[in-house]
């Protein structure tokens, strides 16, 4: 055990700075609100939400994207399974929120683990198409069942958290910080931990990883439903927050979307996705208001900037914006230690 | 009765199938022989409808709209490649993924502030707007054999192209191995270039066939482009061939199952679970074609490049 630990501790020298960064942006998470309280801005608050549920559904889907070097395209699917099994499990009469997070969970490591198993199988735009057709596959499925609201999707009662109020919305909130923390802590420790270190040896050299006597197909598995799941949890925090489900929430534009933040932020980084999601929403929300001003007839298209912005980050942006910090970072003490 | 449903349906399928085909035929080759996941190729599909739909507009000549439109989606394919993808040939499948939707978002924004956000209606020539009777008492629009005909004739073009002619020859040999290519002296920078663009003609095409059945609108091509990329990991990477296979069968599939699925589930179970469970069923029967091909034969069915 202590000497597991002093593996730990010394694997997380190299990424110490990316600690560090995660926790002081999830510290700003948990500060927010009372600055939203202060300065009257409550309508900040919602983007702060969404910026921690997209962050948190990337920072599942970069387990597998940025250190397993599985290119999913289809994450989407598991934020809506997840957002679903919180309106399936109303739909029928229960009300417990634990119980849907329970489900929501469940019901995503099984598709995480079914379409994990049957796509693994394939590799590269092969394996990157297999993930989009599942996605695009269940996409369908909730869209055709009108049961369950189809096209229009399906409204949501708040969900009862027992001893957790959530008609508060700030309490959502903190159950959604709280499920943010416990999310990046576990990542912390799967991505330093021996299958988290196997994951990143798959990623540079997979049949070296095979000839050492591990099978690389259960590591990747096991990665994917573990992204799946924190996926689900995403999606289900999501519902109980919109109060309502759509199939728009699994649409293949999403998984799109979640790629982005992570490639925006640093691959293969734990605050990355998050200091991805942070800088993607705030676009999302100031270049129609930047737009507004210079161009105000232009102000709805703003994606005609947002483009160009993405195919920027990917010509002259290596290793995202944690990888700009580190850089930055690095000129720093470098520019200290000669003076 | 039934007979001439099925009958109309088969010939939905199939001028469903030959447009994705137009669509699939550049994008496997972008696929296959420059590794590239492009994934604004359905807005060369917009590109050429909006194109279509305005000239039209203009000169009020269907068929000069349709003849001027392709330099216009030869041009912008060619442009794009010159401007951007050139760059991006290096990058990982992600990085490309990733500008490419940057592009698609660009491509939307541009037509919605040039045309506006709402659909155009293009109508048809007099000429192709009635009706030809397939089989005694079986009446079938024009336009949509018009359009059969078209894509059959574009599709035995480019196979002759691909599979009898010089650049052909070279196309194959990328698909196989763009390395070895290169390194025989065939300058492989020149041909990306026009493989690229002709697959954005192509793309453009299909946009322009099918401006008039569909309306013509800012992210119009998607669709389609998720279902082209079904067909081309069904026809296996790089196969012009494959894609050509794999785009009836999706068309078919689609078509008729959409069709008859329901119908076909009310026989083996009872109405209610059926009329449920057959929409459902049938829009995902593509994708589990799709995944049951890769599962089975992970390069699909007709894999272009050596092993």
């Amino acid at each position: 055990m202590l000497g597991y630990l002093v593996d730990l501790m010394r694997l997380s020298r190299d990424g110490i700075r990316d600690n560090r960064l995660l926790w002081l942006l999830i510290a700003g998470f948990a500060l927010f609100p009372i600055f939203t309280h202060f300065a009257d801005l409550p309508f900040w608050n919602d983007v702060a939400m969404r910026i921690m549920l997209l962050g948190m559904a990337a920072m599942g889907l970069n387990l597998v994207l940025g250190y397993g070097g599985m290119v999913s395209f289809g994450h989407a699917a598991f934020i809506g399974i997840g957002a679903y099994c919180v309106g399936i499990s109303q739909f029928y009469g229960i009300t417990n929120g634990w119980a849907h997070l329970l489900f929501s969970l469940v019901a995503c490591g099984a598709a995480g683990l079914v379409i994990g198993y049957l796509a693994l199988r394939t590799s590269g735009i092969y394996f990157i198409m297999i993930t989009l057709a599942f996605a695009q596959m269940l996409f369908f499925l909730f869209v055709s069942l009108e049961t369950y609201g189809g096209d229009d999707g399906m409204s949501i009662d708040r969900a009862a958290f027992g001893v957790v109020d959530l008609y508060d919305p700030l309490r959502l909130y903190f159950l959604t910080w709280i499920c943010l923390a416990l999310v990046g802590l576990a990542l912390m420790f799967i991505v330093r931990s021996r299958f988290g270190v196997t994951l990143r040896a798959i990623k540079s050299n997979e049949s070296r990883v095979e000839a050492m006597g591990l099978v690389p197909l259960r590591f990747k598995i096991t990665g994917y439903v573990i992204s799946a799941v924190i996926c689900g949890l995403a999606g289900a925090l999501f519902a109980s927050w919109q109060e309502y489900v759509s199939p728009d929430i699994m649409h293949w534009t999403r998984s799109g979307e979640l790629m982005i933040i992570i490639i925006l932020g640093g691959l293969a980084t734990l605050a990355g996705p998050l200091l991805g999601a942070i800088v993607f929403l705030l676009l999302e929300e100031m270049l129609p208001w930047l737009l507004g001003v210079v161009a105000p007839a232009y102000a709805e298209n703003w994606m005609i900037l947002f483009g160009p912005i993405l195919i920027m980050v990917v010509m002259f942006g290596r290793g995202g914006l944690v990888g700009l910090l580190d850089r930055w970072w690095a000129a720093d003490k470098a520019g200290r230690s000669v003076r | 009765m039934t007979m001439t449903l099925i009958l109309e349906q088969t010939f939905n399928g199939l001028q469903a199938g030959v447009t994705l085909f137009l669509v699939a035929a550049g994008l496997t080759l972008i696929l296959g022989i420059m590794d590239f996941v492009f994934l604004a190729h359905g807005a060369q599909v917009m590109i050429g409808a909006y194109a279509a739909a305005a000239i039209t507009g203009a000169t009020g000549n269907f068929y000069l709209g349709l003849l001027l439109a392709i330099p216009v989606t030869f041009a912008s394919g060619y442009l794009l490649e010159f401007l951007i993808i050139r760059h991006l040939y290096q990058r990982d499948h992600m990085e490309q993924v990733l500008a490419t939707f940057g592009l698609i978002l660009f491509f939307n924004e541009v037509i919605r502030i040039g045309f506006g956000p709402a659909a155009l209606y293009s109508d048809l020539p007099p000429s192709l707007s009635g009706f030809v009777e397939i089989l005694p008492d079986t009446p079938y629009p024009a336009y949509r054999l018009a359009v059969i005909l078209a894509g059959l004739v574009l599709a035995l073009a480019i196979h002759l192209f691909v599979s009898r002619t010089r650049v052909g020859a070279m196309v194959r040999a990328g698909a196989n191995n763009p390395m070895m290519t290169a390194a025989l002296g065939i300058n492989i920078k020149i041909l990306f270039r026009l493989i690229f663009a002709t697959g954005a003609c192509f793309a453009g095409v299909a946009g322009m066939l099918l401006g008039p059945l569909t309306s013509v609108q800012p992210g119009m091509g998607e669709p389609l482009l998720i279902l082209s990329l079904v067909v081309i990991i069904i026809g296996g990477i790089g196969s012009v061939r494959g894609a050509f296979i794999a785009a009836i069968i999706v068309g078919l599939v689609d078509t008729l199952g959409r069709v008859f699925l329901p119908a076909l589930l009310r026989l083996v179970i009872d109405q209610a679970a059926a009329d449920g469970a057959g929409p459902a069923l049938a829009s995902m029967l593509v994708y589990i074609l799709m995944a049951l091909v890769l599962i089975f034969r992970p390069t699909g069915l007709f894999p272009a490049k050596g092993s």
